[in-house]
């Protein structure tokens, strides 16, 4: 191979492999660093009523775990509860008769938000679905949410 | 006569409601496996279930693995896979447990309490002892409680990623009982 074009082919190489390192290390940093998007700039992916959710899952709970679980998830519904736990607060929708409840546990920069709701006020809010389970402690059934936003 | 059976209708009043069981669906659990080299396994669970039995001297607890909320996406995506938590085969975590030194608790008193709980601690599906002390601090007819202890990842069948997690991370209980 002529040494001039020897030359220009380890300087290429160089190039892209210098361009790759730092991609790879942006990358990396990138993934590190992500945080999650504030779920009030992302769209719901469904949009379902309270009853209409706990009844879903009590029904089929393999069926709508794999529905909703870590989806962004809007509801409407009556508030129930207001539980606080530390130093945030907690909105609770539970059907009466059966003691079977979502619970929506909120976004830090919602927290003056939520804390204007009252027992009883019918709202509408979205988080990311966590999935519902049945509590052998309460025997009945939950859906939990996180990173909740009032909508 | 009369104060004889007033006293006794409060005696028994006060017992009916101490014997309740003291629930609450938003006890945090705090999760940290951070270390020198990674500071991103750390996570929350606000919606914890636990509950106390002031008469039977019994402390449970129930939690939905995905709910613990990482600040970093990719991270709870780990905690969440079969490597880690498991948490599509194994959605809950719970703990059963007794307090082992009831004579040192007044429920029917207000006051805090150093209590100590001995019971079992279920993760990825695999069961291990755990033995804490709790702070329970009884307040009307509400119980606030905290307790920290650590778990080995080893006993749960977790590697602990070369040493960029804690081996034993600590867990962190708070909860409000009424």
């Amino acid at each position: 191979m002529n040494p001039g074009i020897k030359k220009n082919w380890i300087k290429k190489m160089l190039i892209i492999a210098a361009i790759l390192l730092v991609a790879g290390v942006g990358f990396i940093w990138y993934l590190f660093s992500e945080k999650f998007d504030d779920t009030a700039k992302v769209k719901a992916e469904y949009s379902v009523p309270a009853a209409q959710l706990i009844q879903e899952f009590k029904t089929n709970l393999a069926e709508a775990n794999k529905r909703y679980t870590e989806k962004i998830v809007a509801v409407t519904g009556r508030v129930t509860g207001i539980e606080s736990a530390d130093t945030t607060i907690n909105i609770k929708m539970t059907d009466t008769t059966s003691g079977s409840y979502i619970i929506f546990a909120f976004q830090s920069q919602d927290m003056n938000t939520v804390k204007q709701i009252k027992e009883g006020d019918s709202i509408s809010l979205k988080g990311s679905c966590s999935g519902g389970e049945y509590s052998n402690i309460l025997e009945a059934h939950f859906i939990n949410f996180k990173r909740c936003t009032i909508n | 006569m009369k104060k004889t059976i007033v006293l006794l209708a409060f005696a028994c009043g006060g017992l009916a409601v101490f014997a309740q069981k003291k629930t609450t669906t938003s006890a945090t659990v705090s999760f940290d496996a951070t270390t020198p080299l990674d500071a991103l396994p750390k996570a929350e669970n606000k919606t914890v279930i636990a509950a106390i039995d002031a008469k039977a001297g019994t402390v449970m607890f129930e939690a939905l693995v995905k709910s613990f909320g990482f600040s970093n996406p990719m991270m709870q995506e780990h905690f969440n896979s079969p490597k880690w938590f498991d948490s599509e085969k194994n959605p809950k975590a719970s703990f059963s447990g007794t307090i082992t030194n009831p004579a040192d608790v007044n429920f029917a008193k207000d006051g805090v309490y150093k209590a100590k709980i001995a019971g079992a601690l279920t993760l990825k599906g695999i069961t291990n002892d755990v033995n804490t002390d709790a702070t329970i601090e009884v307040k009307g007819n509400m119980l606030s409680t905290t307790a920290t202890f650590t778990v080995k990842l080893e006993d749960y069948k977790i590697s602990n990623a070369g040493g960029k997690l804690a081996a034993e991370p600590t867990i962190t209980v708070v909860a409000d009982l009424k």
